[in-house]
């Protein structure tokens, strides 16, 4: 037995050694004094790389280690506008095509390259040589889709005038174009930095930006440091130093804020009912409210045997009682949305109406149609990395349309396999959120209906043409007002008439912040991912 | 012996090699797609098309499995399609953290395990065997996420005591240990308690009474060493799976270890990196099993000679 002991002294004796080669994580959970300028955050899931043309998951990084030529800053009445970033100027020919722009003086990347216009065109060319998940803006400019296809070397509507002004020709006038470069998607990378880097992206020497923090470590699955870039060309922030530590469990993320060791809690993942009883009270003077500008979805595969009927499409319209899920989900920290351009966008409808809850209706409605009592049956596909508050919100529409007659099976995926059976367009139906990337109606309106293409790849599978070429041509109407008469128009086509999809609610993104923290502005559209330029620390 | 050993190599070759042909066969035919996964709902058909063909994953099947085993051979696994690393260097910087997570849960596992099951088949049937096996099956019975969150809630949270998540000290384990371990642990009391009591009513042990022996030398010196071959074999096995990865412990405990690493790898469809998991896992089994074997060796005489 005396061995036996011993072992296990062994055994501890070892695991302590262990335990002193292995990585630290010095974020949350870490003990001791915060260093002056630190801040401490906790992201649910890793990041998989930095480079905005492999992915559109993760914005942290690229939002705080590059710049966009404008950004959109949030005014103090709540509402944003476009202002300028590594872009001080720009105009727009008459006839809407060519937009010429003026670069900052005396920026320079991290490594202390300069930023000239030829950053600029390598970016653009890149995101359609390099990419394919960011390239709906470089797309746009003349030639974008000759150089995708390989049919060119360059992208012809670019030019570089001098190094700090360069032109860029649209293949169609678009309203919302300088809107579109606010988005993270088009973080601007270094020419020069990146003929010479092989893992950009990837290892965090190699990916340089304009930004306030460089990337200074990255341990998978454990952390990764921001550090303030002493070459930024703009006002120094108060936070200097950012620790995104992973940590995957949401009541966890909920016991370290609590315990004083995160400075931001997204509450996003946290079970409502948490936020309700101890967020909106315990902390109620702590939270930071923010509309996540945006819109969850019910979306309805029109190729379905019996979501190809409008009728159909339309009970389903009627069963939804939207208000009742956010009062029960969401404590009525959401907004009932009636549309598809969501609240907080430009070109939104707020004389759109929301077509009223009426199960009964929506029985003789599929009855007058021919549908004898629970004949409508349709499977309602669900991500099973859904957080709890979406679960509940499928479990409570699934009740809804029960009440109206309709059956709708719940079907839990995998997230690989809910992504693939949806880009299939086999899906018969989901509920999803879709944030804006930029402050423009064509964000959502070309994303979902913009081409048959696009209605497939979402599972909608919307079949008129007629509305599709509309949808497109709206983008280059260069009048505001005609231009949101036609968004409203569409939108009223869409929703109203074919019931091409149930609009639910925008959400709002609620955060906590820790005593260390004085003032904190979320990202416009309420993203997860923040400037930590906008938190100021004690 | 060491020819036994030698046999059990060449096998785990062949073991290694089926499993490695069946992960590979079965990430293919269930539904989803890594490229898919990978580059989000943005991405295009062409963008799609071709990050497949970088990858390789557009070639026959036989030529990815082909180059995948020949990389195995030398040391290559390949590439994270979800992390962007190598599968090795991911592997290699998660090991440690499962690794001191295991012996730490394997630690006190035994300790209460055999505690508890010598002390119930001491007073079996007595109040004392009720009170050692009820909270040894407590342990096996709570499920592990429960007894974590718990163990964090109060020891952690409220009493200050241990860190609530993260390894930044050698404390961060200590909780995570403990809610793998007494899950464990119920499974050794229970094999520990039949057979001690087994061992205890042979009559070698009335010989050694008879021979004047105290209690705790018969139990202890006597009767527990005769007791144990199977319950090693359970130790061994318990040791392999905890090293394998404990998921529910290290996602809530932010442990950066393996088993987290292989359900990252299922999620996102990462078939290198779902590969060199469930290999590495595979080998570990193999050795645990090996170890049992070796152990019974020391542990009975008669094992050696056979051998």
């Amino acid at each position: 037995m005396k061995k036996f002991l011993a072992f296990l002294l062994a055994l501890t004796l070892i695991c302590a050694l262990a335990a002193c080669g292995t990585a630290a994580n010095p974020g949350a959970g870490g003990s001791g004094t915060v260093e002056a300028g630190t801040l401490r955050v906790a992201a649910l899931y890793d990041i998989t790389t930095m480079d905005v043309a492999q992915t559109t998951d993760n914005y942290m990084v690229p939002m705080n280690v590059f710049d966009r030529l404008f950004e959109v800053e949030v005014q103090s009445d709540g509402s944003s506008k476009v202002v300028p970033s590594l872009c001080t100027d720009y105009t727009v020919s008459g006839d809407g095509l060519t937009y010429t722009f003026t670069l900052r003086d005396g920026v320079v990347f991290s490594n202390g390259s300069a930023l000239t216009a030829s950053d600029v065109q390598y970016t653009f060319e890149r995101l359609l040589t390099a990419g394919g998940v960011n390239d709906d803006v470089p797309l746009e400019v003349l030639g974008g889709e000759a150089l995708k296809n390989g049919e060119a070397q360059s992208l012809e509507g670019f030019k570089v005038i001098d190094d700090t002004h360069f032109s860029i020709t649209l293949a169609a006038p678009n309203a919302g174009f300088v809107a579109e470069l606010t988005g993270p998607g088009v973080s601007i990378v270094d020419a020069e930095t990146m003929a010479k880097v092989k893992n950009f992206g990837k290892d965090c020497a190699d990916t340089i930006g304009t930004g306030p923090y460089v990337i200074t470590e990255w341990v998978p699955n454990d952390h990764y440091t921001l550090v303030y870039n002493e070459k930024y060309w703009g006002k120094k922030p108060s936070v200097t130093k950012v620790i995104v530590s992973i940590v995957p469990d949401a009541s966890t993320q909920n016991l370290l804020y609590q315990k004083g060791e995160l400075d931001i809690l997204d509450l996003e993942s946290l079970d409502s009912t948490i936020v309700q009883s101890t967020y909106k009270t315990t902390y109620a003077d702590k939270l930071v409210v923010a509309p996540r500008v945006g819109l969850t979805y019910l979306a309805m595969n029109e190729n379905n045997k019996y979501l190809s009927d409008v009728s159909v499409r339309k009970a389903v319209q009627m069963a939804v009682d939207v208000n009742a899920i956010i009062s029960s989900v969401y404590g009525g920290d959401a907004v009932a949305e009636a549309g598809i351009i969501p609240t907080g966008v430009w070109g939104h409808n707020d004389a759109l109406q929301r077509v009223s809850c009426d199960p009964a209706g929506a029985k003789a409605l599929l009855e007058k149609a021919g549908y004898a009592d629970g004949e409508v049956k349709f499977e309602l596909s669900m991500d099973s990395s859904a957080t709890s508050s979406t679960q509940l919100v499928y479990q409570i529409v699934a009740e809804q349309l029960k009440a109206a007659g309709i059956t709708a099976e719940i079907k839990s995926y995998d997230d690989s396999s809910w992504l693939d059976l949806r880009k299939s367009g086999e899906m018969d139906a989901f509920i999803a959120n879709w944030t804006m990337d930029y402050n423009d109606p064509a964000n959502i309106m070309y994303t979902f209906f913009g081409s048959p293409d696009k209605t497939k790849l979402r599972s909608l599978n919307f079949a008129d043409t007629a509305v599709m070429a509309r949808v497109a041509a709206a983008s280059a109407i260069t009048d505001d007002s005609a231009r949101m008469t036609e968004y409203q128009a569409l939108e009223k086509i869409i929703v109203s008439d074919d019931a091409a999809w149930v609009p639910l609610f925008e959400n709002t993104h609620l955060f906590a912040l820790g005593d260390r923290v004085s003032a904190f502005v979320p990202y416009w559209a309420g993203y997860s991912n923040f400037y930590a330029k906008d938190v100021t620390l004690k | 012996m060491v020819q036994s050993i030698l046999k059990r190599i060449a096998q785990t070759v062949l073991v290694l090699f089926c499993v490695a042909l069946l992960i590979f066969v079965l990430l293919r035919i269930v539904p989803g797609n890594a490229v898919v996964t990978m580059m989000g709902e943005h991405a295009d058909t062409d963008a799609i098309a071709r990050m497949t063909a970088e990858l390789g994953l557009d070639q026959p099947v036989y030529v990815q499995f082909w180059k995948y085993i020949s990389g195995a051979v030398t040391g290559d696994l390949g590439t994270s399609y979800s992390l962007n690393h190598s599968v090795s260097s991911l592997m290699a910087a998660a090991f440690p953290h499962t690794l001191i997570l295991a012996l730490l849960a394997a630690a006190v596992a035994w300790t209460v395990g055999i505690l508890c099951g010598v002390g119930a088949a001491v007073k079996k049937n007595g109040a004392a065997d009720r009170l050692f096996m009820g909270f040894s099956l407590l342990g096996v019975s709570m499920p592990v996420f429960i007894v974590a969150m718990l163990l964090q809630y109060l020891l952690a949270y409220k009493l200050n005591w241990f860190p609530l998540s993260g390894t930044d000290s050698f404390a961060g384990y200590i909780l995570p240990a403990i809610a793998l371990g007494w899950n464990s642990a119920g499974s050794v009391a229970r094999l520990t308690r039949s057979t001690l009591a087994e061992a205890l009513s042979q009559d070698y042990i009335d010989t050694a009474r008879a021979k004047g022996l105290g209690g705790r030398a018969v139990v202890w010196r006597h009767a527990l060493r005769n007791a144990m071959l199977p319950v090693i074999t359970l130790m061994a096995v318990q040791l392999s799976s905890l090293l394998s990865g404990a998921v529910i412990c290290e996602t809530v405990f932010s442990v950066n270890g393996l088993g987290r690493l292989a359900v990252q790898a299922i999620s996102a469809r990462d078939i290198p990196l779902l590969q060199g998991t469930v290999l590495f896992s595979t080998v570990l089994v193999i050795l645990g099993n090996l170890t049992a074997d070796c152990l019974y060796a020391v542990l009975d005489p008669r094992i050696r000679k056979e051998a």
